[in-house]
């Protein structure tokens, strides 16, 4: 059992995270490992849109968030948060970008910094998991498109009529039930109930 | 049809091909693959986005929220039968009798201190939501382990089925959901079956607390150990190893000699070896519980063994060993829900911390 | 690789940033052009962006750093959290449990059964403190008759009748375990020292001194653990310990922000747990700052002529 650590403050990051961190395979160890991360974190940042390997890129999705939060609470002129975004940015304009551009996108933001989406898999060349890595807010239109016009689709046309059903025959029993002192029974709002979910399940 | 000597070509390309290398991990380091038996249903459907419409997603709401309001009435129902509430008019405990279960959650360990003042670790079982099921009575149940003993007259034992946490209904198959659905409850996340003599049944719908059992209780906790994944020799069957020095060559933690040569000139079957070890289902017998909370329904129990990691479940039984079976009788068929309960119970050797400090005093 | 290709003077990176000042404002997008042009007005407004203003709340997590949980996420449960905060406030309302840090010295009085009057009283310097809720453990160190003793305490055990602190203050280092090869004088601190008492609302001080260790052989590698209490540690090393610890240096780890984060509770979990437990320490540091005017103004001190 370890005592948390008191001296430094930290912000939650809204992202699924590993118990372990990933070791990443290369031949410089825990350095190189820091390395590799750098330099994706850097391009991340420089194009705020990447598309790489599963494993790197959520480790490198980790390390920007965190470093995109503590720009947001410490700001531009604490120094061992500069220290830190110039460690990570390879690229010294990108510290720049980061407090002058991300920090006011990002500022009041509620949700995570970073979207992480699942890259079609390559046919017939090695079986490696792609995501695209991308910042919110980009200037790249947007992957996933949505749908609005999802009411004429099957599952919908079925769970209005099932709708319909089920409302008529409350509606019929509480009708039934206006006149009567006693209250409703429960075994009859329980077949009804089996009838509505019959319906839409189907 | 090919013939047969072409398949083999054939077959022998597949492998071959590069993205099918790509797959061939070494058969020790691959995680163990089980293929579930013919009359296994799936749990969990196929996650999709359903892309339902917000009026469509606020009627599965309703629906819901019907159901859920038909669950709780039947719950009082239960609750008000005279079965748990006419005190021992047609139910007579005694100690052969088997009575319902419990299904808990681990969820993690610390240490309390006893009156004398010894620190003992225990663990913490929360009990959440668990509502009876079902009651199959003994000319029904069949249980899937049937012993073959036939000129001893056996007890007809009957089966309750358990459910634990709520569970959304949507993330669930409708095969899964139609087992509530026959008795009018929503799904659980949980199921389990309590072999029972036919004398606690239970009706449909009756909750269970965590003070079914009571403080200074021994129960068997079954669930299934923590994954230790693929395990040497040393530390899977305990294996002494060889020294880590003097000369030895090569040969640390290996397992040495496995066969005598002889009559039987072959490895037998069984011979320990490195393997998977972990995640199987145990029974640890005789905990002690040490303390109730009747708020949280949370359970403390002597000692840090129970199998299973934090936030694993388990199955909570009386005891069977001889010693520590129940002398006087407990809440039987279950204990029904009291409005004025106290909020904790305590052992009476375990120290609350509301108490004074402790203090030893001379012998007279 | 792009990184490595362009090699420009400070000049050109500068006119680089003002030309290129909101990447959004040469976006094709006609939207996000007009919200970068709503952005530049607004940030023409306020000047410099100040920081977060920290909760007070958290500066608890210095004085009580026990009530946090151990951060690894497979032994975390939110309720098994809330009922051990719960039995630790409630031990705290039998017992004052006071503030304290590596390199205070503290007074512990047990209930000990084999000993006359059946109470035991320590007396030492806190090298150590571990474990987090009902767990919580600290190390006393002291130096009896020339034989260093060191008696580690559960802090929510319930046979310690009293935990006094006769000095309160920090010191350079969170765990002082290099006392065990430092000189002797450094441990040593007499059994009947008198508390010392410090006016209300002082910061904790910050002890700066620097303790002379023993000659070699010691129980670790004092020099490669970056201990900041130590004054005499360059004297024993030879030229393959320096040259040793150089290798084994991880300069990159101070910047490894996800080792960081798995460490910590994060700000929010941090003051949902504080929120929680907060008004009853208060309570209880009032009791206590109420006993301890009641002592220094008990009896007032006659002048025998």
């Amino acid at each position: 059992m370890n005592q948390a650590e008191v001296s430094k403050l930290v912000s939650k990051l809204r992202m699924n995270i590993k118990p372990e961190h990933r070791r990443l395979k290369n031949l410089k160890g825990p350095e190189g490992r820091i390395d590799k991360l750098r330099k994706t974190v850097t391009g991340l940042i420089k194009f705020e849109r990447i598309e790489l390997n599963i494993n790197r890129g959520d480790e490198a999705r980790q390390y920007a968030e965190r470093l995109i939060s503590e720009a947001i609470r410490h700001g531009d002129c604490h120094k061992p948060t500069m220290d830190m975004a110039n460690f990570w940015l390879l690229e010294k304009q990108l510290v720049h970008k980061l407090f002058k551009v991300l920090v006011p996108r990002f500022e009041n933001s509620t949700v995570s910094y970073t979207k992480m989406i699942k890259a079609p898999k390559a046919q017939n060349t090695e079986h490696t998991n792609k995501i695209v890595l991308e910042l919110r807010g980009n200037p790249y239109p947007d992957l996933i498109v949505k749908q609005p016009n999802n009411r004429l689709w099957i599952q919908n046309v079925l769970l209005d009529a099932a709708k319909y059903d089920y409302r008529q025959s409350k509606i019929s029993e509480i009708a039934a039930n206006i006149g009567k002192d006693t209250q409703l029974s429960s075994s009859s709002l329980t077949a009804n109930n089996k009838g509505g979910t019959q319906k839409e399940e189907s | 049809m090919f013939p047969n000597s072409l398949k083999l070509l054939w077959g022998a390309l597949q492998k071959s091909r590069f993205d099918n290398a790509a797959c061939n991990i070494r058969g020790a380091s691959r995680q163990p693959r089980f293929r579930p038996p013919y009359w296994y249903v799936p749990k969990e459907r196929v996650w999709t986005d359903d892309y339902l419409t917000k009026e469509n997603k606020q009627f599965l709401e309703e629906v819901i929220k019907d159901k859920l309001e038909a669950q709780t009435a039947l719950e009082k129902k239960a609750l008000t039968s005279p079965i748990l509430n006419d005190v021992k008019k047609n139910v007579t405990w005694t100690p052969q009798t088997k009575r319902v279960g419990l299904i808990a959650r681990k969820i993690g360990n610390y240490p309390l201190w006893c009156k004398d003042g010894k620190k003992v670790s225990t663990t913490l079982l929360q009990v959440v939501d668990n509502h009876v099921i079902k009651y199959i009575p003994p000319e029904e149940y069949k249980p899937m382990i049937k012993s073959n003993v036939k000129w001893v007259e056996k007890q007809k034992y009957g089966c309750i089925l358990v459910g634990a946490e709520n569970i959304d209904p949507s993330v669930v198959t409708k095969d899964y959901c139609g087992i509530f659905d026959s008795v009018g409850m929503l799904p659980k996340r949980h199921l389990c079956r309590f072999v029972v003599s036919p004398e606690s049944a239970l009706p449909n719908g009756t909750p269970l607390y965590a003070t079914h059992f009571r403080v200074g209780d021994c129960i068997d906790i079954r669930s299934k150990t923590m994954d230790r994944g693929f395990q040497g020799v040393m530390k899977r069957w305990g294996f002494k190893g060889m020294p880590a020095s003097h000369g030895v060559t090569k040969t640390h933690r290996r397992p040495g000699n496995i066969g005598s040569g002889g009559e039987k000139a072959r490895v037998w079957p069984g011979t320990k070896m490195p393997g998977h070890m972990g995640n199987r289902w145990r029974t640890l017998r005789g905990v002690k519980i040490l303390r109730i909370d009747t708020k949280y329904n949370v359970i403390w129990t002597l000692g840090v063994a129970i199998p299973g990691e934090t936030g694993a479940m388990c199955y909570l039984f009386d005891t069977v060993l001889p010693l520590k079976r129940n002398k006087t009788a407990p809440p039987f068929p279950t204990q029904p829900f009291m409005n004025d309960v106290p909020k904790e119970y305590f052992e009476d050797t375990i120290h609350p911390f509301d108490e004074p400090t402790i203090s030893y005093y001379e012998e007279i | 690789m792009a990184v490595t290709l362009r090699k420009s003077t400070e000049l050109f990176t500068v006119a680089k940033w003002l030309t290129r000042r909101d990447c959004r404002t040469l976006s094709s997008l006609p939207e996000k052009a007009k919200l970068a042009s709503l952005e530049v007005t607004e940030k023409a407004e306020t000047s410099r962006r100040r920081p977060k203003k920290v909760n007070p709340l958290l500066e608890n997590r210095h004085a009580y750093p026990e009530f946090l949980p151990d951060p690894n996420p497979k032994w975390r449960n939110s309720l098994r959290e809330k009922l051990e905060r719960a039995d630790m406030l409630k031990r705290r309302n039998q017992i004052d449990i006071p503030e304290f840090y590596v390199g205070s010295i503290l007074a512990v009085t047990i209930a000990d059964p084999h000993s006359q009057g059946k109470t035991n009283r320590f007396v030492g310097i806190c090298i150590e403190r571990k474990g987090c809720g009902l767990r919580a453990e600290f190390t006393l160190r002291n130096v009896v008759d020339h034989q260093g003793v060191e008696v580690r305490y559960d802090l929510y055990d319930p046979t310690i009748h009293k935990i006094q602190v006769l000095r309160v203050e920090k010191r350079l280092d969170d765990k002082l375990f290099y006392l065990r090869d430092a000189l002797p004088e450094y441990s040593t601190f007499s059994f009947d020292m008198d508390p010392e008492i410090l006016p209300e609302g002082t910061p904790v001080p910050i002890n700066p001194v620097k303790v002379e260790l023993k000659p070699k052989p010691w129980l670790e590698r004092w020099e490669r653990q970056e201990l900041q209490g130590i004054s005499n540690i360059e004297q024993y090393l030879t030229k393959k310990d320096k040259v040793r610890r150089e290798l084994r240096k991880t300069p990159w780890e101070k910047y490894d922000l996800m080792k960081q984060y798995r460490k910590t509770i994060p700000i929010e979990e941090q003051t949902d747990i504080w929120s929680e437990v907060n008004s009853q320490l208060q309570q209880l540091q009032l009791a206590r700052k109420k006993s301890t005017r009641k002592r220094t103004f008990s009896a007032p001190k006659t002048q025998l002529g």
